[in-house]
């Protein structure tokens, strides 16, 4: 992790913003897929109609962002770390439903929300041992 | 669920776990001789490839399969990544992140299954 741009080029910045990227992407997806669904047509099955909304081409260019700043983010983080860090957003789409939309989330689900942050933790407690070492 | 749905569920998750490493590698030919040379854009032209198999798979499977069955094998992927890349990228691993992943998995499971 030697020479490791600070500023816009701080790789946990790119991570944090790689991962903002795909958790927009996924409601811009999922809102645009509603708006335009189709469900009689056996073509909607491919999910190319979903082209027909402009918020899935907003979606599909925060996905390109996203990957141009993941590419960057193992440039200079293990993957050992980034790989689950990125993970959070697999509670950060249950919660934001769950704030946005007023979906429920069930108390199953709500023992998995604390697993993952029990296991982000874990993982991101190292680092400053990791950043001091490299 | 048939052999064949068990069968492209392994290899989605396969090429997207390979894709990650893949990428990884690529990135790192990055830090010494910078974007323009041959191992760069050809493990990245790999990943990419890999990436886009496991995503047309899954966009297959999900026309078959609920997300809330299928998402739990992608939380598999946390464990995957984890492991392979201390083998084969030789990245420290100690105990603390192999359990921070595994209670990952475990959480995306949970969360997808309920």
């Amino acid at each position: 992790m030697q020479n490791r741009p600070t500023g816009f080029g701080n790789p946990w910045l790119q991570l944090a913003l790689s991962v903002a990227c795909v958790l927009v992407s996924e409601f811009l997806l999922k809102r645009g897929a509603t708006e335009v669904a189709d469900t009689g047509s056996a073509w909607s099955w491919t999910g190319l109609n979903g082209l027909a909304s402009p918020l899935v081409w907003w979606a599909i260019l925060l996905i390109i962002a996203s990957f141009v700043s993941w590419l960057y983010v193992l440039r200079y983080i293990p993957i050992t770390i980034a790989f689950p860090l990125s993970r959070v957003v697999d509670i950060l789409v249950p919660l934001g439903c769950w704030i946005f939309l007023g979906e429920l989330i069930s108390p199953l689900r709500w023992c998995g929300i604390a697993l993952v942050v029990i296991g982000l933790a874990l993982v991101a407690k190292p680092i400053a041992q990791i950043e001091e070492r490299l | 669920m048939s052999f064949l749905a068990f069968f492209f569920i392994v290899v989605s998750l396969v090429s997207f776990v390979a894709a990650q490493l893949v990428l990884k590698r690529a990135m790192e030919a990055t830090r010494t001789s910078g974007l323009r040379n041959a191992q760069f854009i050809s493990k990245v032209t790999g990943g990419i490839i890999l990436m886009t198999i496991s995503f047309f798979l899954t966009l297959g499977l999900l026309q078959r399969f609920d997300l809330s069955y299928l998402y739990p094998f992608q939380g598999l992927s946390v464990i995957f990544i984890t492991l392979l890349a201390a083998v084969a990228l030789k990245e420290k691993l100690n105990m603390r992140l192999a359990i921070g992943a595994l209670l990952i998995s475990v959480g995306i499971v949970l969360v997808s299954l309920s």
